[in-house]
């Protein structure tokens, strides 16, 4: 697959104008969320196999979810907040 | 399935159950609040205040459905009516002075081996996390909290919906806004991260 995407790269861009870039391009957030369906996930994996800019826009978008959810730290709850709580519901019963 | 169906609980079932099924949640329900607010106090107390919420509807939560969406959606309705008036201005990190850092000469240099190298670093993974919660928090609220949701917290586009009182088409339209805004603060520093080579 990669010889062939690199092979894709160094020829010139299909003028693809059809619409199916389009359609790609909006199912990008479905695909990476794991919400498109059978279907459109078979349409989108055989586009992106010979669409450059599709394929290119596809790990742009992996990245950027990756960025979220692989790099943002987590805060740290404070050790006090469960006695907290537990001792608030208590006072108000 | 609920066990609670023709009869009351006692106080103490009542308890045992909010314990074993809601409070495993505090960790990403606080993270979710320090997000919303972005600060500690302000996280604490909406916290504080969505498990007290939470127990006293508690007899409306059914047993086994999902208590994490339960709790979020409580937690965004005490935000939006209460919380969001009364809570500070978000800090304003100084996006320019980490972005400087990327522009420096190790980073555009030719030096690209060492580059990548340093990438994964732990002191540059701190600052990739710096960066992007940097941006985020500069995103308007509404565009913050589903991005956090979705890429986060792992909710699917239909527990989003409940919990944000917004039917799914909204909450692709939202995400897709979202992430476009936020890529566009990020695409600077993809590309120090080596998207283009």
């Amino acid at each position: 697959m990669e010889s062939k995407f690199t092979e894709m790269y160094q020829k010139e861009p299909a003028e693809e104008k059809d619409g199916a870039c389009e359609q790609v391009a909006d199912m990008l957030d479905s695909v990476v969320d794991g919400e498109a369906s059978a279907d459109e996930q078979k349409f989108f994996n055989s586009h992106i196999e010979e669409c450059v800019n599709c394929f290119e826009s596809h790990q742009k978008q992996k990245l950027l979810k990756g960025l979220v959810s692989g790099h943002l730290k987590r805060v740290i709850v404070p050790a006090s907040l469960v006695q907290t709580i537990k001792a608030k519901i208590q006072e108000t019963i | 399935m609920s066990e609670q169906t023709g009869k009351q609980l006692s106080k103490e079932e009542k308890d045992a159950r909010f314990e074993a099924e809601l409070l495993p949640v505090l960790d990403p329900l606080y993270n979710f609040a320090y997000r919303l607010t972005l600060d500690e106090d302000d996280a604490n107390d909406l916290v504080q205040e969505t498990y007290l919420k939470a127990y006293r509807f508690f007899d409306y939560f059914e047993q086994g459905t999902n208590a994490k969406a339960w709790l979020f959606r409580i937690l965004k309705n005490s935000f939006i009516n209460e919380f969001r008036k009364k809570s500070k201005q978000p800090a304003k990190v100084d996006y320019s002075e980490v972005e400087g850092y990327y522009n420096t000469e190790d980073v555009e240099g030719d030096n690209g081996v060492a580059t990548t190298t340093d990438m994964r670093s732990e002191s540059v993974q701190d600052l990739i996390g710096d960066e992007v919660a940097s941006a985020l928090n500069t995103l308007p609220v509404d565009f913050r909290t589903v991005i956090i949701l979705c890429d986060l917290e792992g909710f699917t586009y239909e527990e989003m919906a409940k919990i944000l009182d917004i039917p799914i088409g909204t909450v692709r339209s939202r995400l897709h806004r979202a992430r476009n805004s936020l890529k566009e603060k990020l695409e600077k520093y993809a590309k120090t991260m080596g998207y283009n080579s």
